[in-house]
């Protein structure tokens, strides 16, 4: 490994997941040196657990955090709005590994869905023309099922009785992916051995993560100086406004500067806001690259909700891949369901330990015992389409709260918008017709998890006054500060991030490279 | 409920072993799975005792909280049959003492190979060599499913043929999307709250 001078103005990545991880991949295999600060410990997929709480606490952003708004969340997890990973790797380590691509007319949603009462709308500032050959370097890069010859997966189960189901119910696009999983020796990294912990870190490798790809590949370039236990606290700037360095807390708890010649931030939409916030200064008085006043509004989480449904035979749906099924039936957009955008339907387990604390929070007596008594006979599918975003969502710092480091935590306010409300109830009801297609004997609607996707809190715009970053993540107000994440997100289609967020990585990589060659950076 | 105390020994009570056996009946009640032996109903009311020892507000809320229960039973709780003693239950659910016992039940019950056993759930495999060669594939109660992506003569429709929209850019690209658009609303609104325009959505429900 390298070791970048802490005075030398350096590339300083802030986050080693999906979109930091990509980002210091592609930079060094460029040629240009990179430190990536990374809030988390080095673990090693021979680190993981097969084993539910143990491995949540192990690798969950445990940070305090708070909550408002009149989401669920607030009431049933309180301080755990999210479902982040705190390690080298980021949140890839534990994501499950669907890929679908965002539809056209979702990088438009504005144009395309009109206006919406309570909803800040905006159309990216970048069409799928765009995107498409990053979205083809995204789907080798993480081995993406189904598309660039890559094997599907086999049916487990759980997928079994939903593709059968929704056959019955007349829907037809279905499969087991897309999916960053391997099927069959691929990229250095064996087959899925189907071992059913996806949400755990796969030990086995088979799944894509920056973890088991891009961090070892990027080492491997002798240019990249990678400090774990790094929790970036500030981004300073000069006198002219660019930013200068990154503060950070070692892993003793002592204050680091790092000089930075650009800083580009992909801490997940929740600490990325949160640290431009912590960021303020007289010459950005609400905070850095806020001039819009965007930074940490229009936080979105998708439309989401699970049914799990029972049957009279037994399904063990726990073995194999969590989300190796895909039903895209509902993700176009068709006003006369009675809301705006679509959804996907996808497999999804969990274990006993996970299923009583998440499928109704709050629950107790024989209405709870029985989800748990028919467990072997159970099949569940997660709903996850796009929701609304709002101004009023929003990431805010917490100033009665503060940290062990005596920072002000991050509040987390959501409320539903109603057409992400129409959409929840449209997709309970089509999972359960499509399970009583094939015969449930019963079901149970349970209410969204503390996301795991989080996005939108540093829009892109394509002017100044509507978002904080630009069409290639750069931000409109500091020239050297890129934002690298999930937080760039203009609206959320329906599609689960990851690819998206990688495939903009991989381009925004590409334009940084080219600036600094050129000097426009 | 609890009061705080000006000196700690007062609230340096012990849990009896009669208040154990009662913790042990409030959780077999309001988590009943018929199927499940005494042992873990023990191992967690143990779980629950262990945390009340580390904090005084838990041990102060759950004794408070038993000595009610019997009062509320109109005697012993443990003699109350599981309707009745549900009902009891109900009326203090909204109660600390209730809420820390059920918390720390969903956390705890379920969260061991001895319910996993009973539920059928198999548990950590990766040492086993994952579920692909144990029955990762064997449900037969249905016909086996396509794997593949569709390639039928269906379309796949992005955008419903009513949405009276126009010159949304995202027909620029994707094949068998596009919808033409009508001259004059060709302009593109990127503004954060813009105003009325041509496209009407349909009524969204609450
Ligand atoms: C259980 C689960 C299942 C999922 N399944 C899917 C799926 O099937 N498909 C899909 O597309 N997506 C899925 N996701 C979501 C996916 O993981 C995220 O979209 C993606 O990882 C986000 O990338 P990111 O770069 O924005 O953030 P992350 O991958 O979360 O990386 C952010 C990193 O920044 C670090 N960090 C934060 N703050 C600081 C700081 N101040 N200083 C230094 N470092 C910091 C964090 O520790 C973390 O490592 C899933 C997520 C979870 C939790």
């Amino acid at each position: 490994m390298t070791a970048i001078e802490h005075g030398e103005e350096a590339i300083v990545i802030i986050g080693s997941g999906a979109g930091g991880g990509t980002l210091a991949y592609e930079l060094t295999a460029k040629g240009i040196p990179v430190v990536v600060l990374e809030a988390g410990p080095y673990l090693t997929n021979d680190d993981y657990v097969n084993d539910e709480w143990e491995a949540f606490n192990q690798m969950a952003w445990l940070d305090p955090r708070t909550t408002s708004g009149s989401w669920r969340v607030a009431r049933d997890f309180p301080n755990l709005p999210c479902w982040i990973v705190k390690a080298v790797g980021g949140s890839t380590t534990h994501w499950s590994g669907a890929t679908p691509r965002f539809k056209a007319h979702e990088f438009a949603a504005r144009s395309t869905y009109g206006r919406i009462d309570g909803a800040s709308l905006l159309d990216w500032p970048i069409t799928l023309a765009e995107l498409e050959p990053y979205y083809d370097k995204a789907e080798i890069a993480m081995g993406s099922t189904h598309v660039h010859g890559r094997k599907p997966l086999p049916a487990n189960n759980n997928y079994i009785v939903m593709a059968n189901g929704a056959e019955r119910l007349g829907y037809s696009f279905y499969a087991t992916g897309p999916y960053a999983t391997n099927a069959e020796e691929y990229d250095g990294r064996p087959a899925s051995i189907q071992d059913g912990f996806n949400f755990q870190g796969d030990k086995n490798r088979s799944k894509w993560s920056t973890l088991v790809r891009e961090i070892p590949r990027a080492e491997a370039t002798g240019l990249l100086d990678l400090r774990p236990e790094s929790h970036a606290v500030q981004i300073t700037h000069d006198s002219s406004g660019r930013a200068d360095a990154v503060l950070y807390l070692d892993k003793d708890g002592n204050l680091q500067r790092q000089a930075a010649a650009l800083v580009a931030v992909a801490a997940n939409s929740i600490e990325t806001p949160r640290l431009l916030l912590q960021s303020a200064s007289p010459m950005f008085p609400d905070g850095l690259a806020n001039s819009s006043g965007q930074v940490g509004r229009n936080y979105m989480r998708h439309t989401t909700g699970s049914v799990y449904a029972r049957f009279p035979d037994k399904v063990n749906m726990f073995r194999g891949e969590t989300m190796a099924g895909v039903v895209a039936d509902e993700s176009k957009h068709d006003p006369d369901r009675g809301f705006a955008g679509g959804y996907y339907l996808e497999t999804i387990s969990l274990g006993p330990a996970f299923l009583a604390s998440f499928a109704e929070p709050g629950a107790w007596g024989r209405e709870f015992t029985e989800i748990l008594d028919a467990y072997a006979n159970t099949a569940g599918l997660w709903i996850v389409g796009e929701d609304m975003p709002q101004e009023s969502n929003r990431v805010t710092l917490n100033t009665s709260v503060s940290d062990k480091n005596g920072l002000p935590v991050p509040n987390v306010h959501f409320d539903d918008h109603p057409n992400d409300v129409a959409m929840r109830s449209h997709g309970y009801t089509q999972a359960e017709l499509l399970y009583d297609a094939v015969g449930s004997t019963g079901s149970h609607r349970t209410p969204p998890y503390p996301s795991t996707h989080n996005l939108g809190t540093s829009r892109m715009s394509e002017k100044p006054q509507d978002g904080v970053v630009d069409r290639y993540g750069r931000t409109h107000d500091v020239p050297n500060l890129f934002i690298s994440d999930g937080s760039q997100f203009t609206t959320g289609a329906a599609a689960n991030p990851t690819l998206t967020i990688v495939a903009l990585a991989i381009r925004q990589a590409e334009y940084i490279a080219d600036q600094l060659k050129t000097g426009g950076i | 409920m609890a009061f705080p105390a000006k000196y700690p020994q007062l609230n340096e009570t012990e849990l009896t072993d009669e208040a154990r056996s009662v913790l042990i009946r409030v959780i077999r009640v309001a988590f009943p799975h018929d199927n499940f032996p005494d042992g873990p109903y023990e191992r967690t009311a143990d779980t629950i005792l262990k945390e009340a020892e580390n904090s005084t507000w838990f041990r102060v809320a759950l004794t408070q909280g038993l000595l009610t229960l019997s009062h509320l039973a109109g005697g012993d709780f443990r003699d109350l049959n599981e309707e009745d003693a549900t009902k009891v239950l109900r009326r203090i659910e909204s109660t600390e003492f209730f809420g820390f016992i059920r918390r720390t039940t969903v956390l705890n019950l379920y969260d061991n190979k001895d319910v996993w056993e009973v539920l059928g759930y198999e548990g950590p495999s990766f040492d086993k060599g994952g579920y692909i060669n144990r029955g990762f594939d064997d449900l037969d109660w249905l016909p086996k499913a396509r794997v593949e992506l569709y390639d039928g003569p269906k379309k796949f429709v992005e955008l419903a043929g009513n949405v009276p929209l126009a010159a949304h850019r995202g027909a620029e690209t994707g094949a068998g999307t596009a919808v033409p658009a009508p001259a004059g609303q060709a302009e593109r609104d990127t503004s954060n709250q813009p105003g009325k325009r041509a496209a009407e959505m349909a009524e969204v429900k609450k």
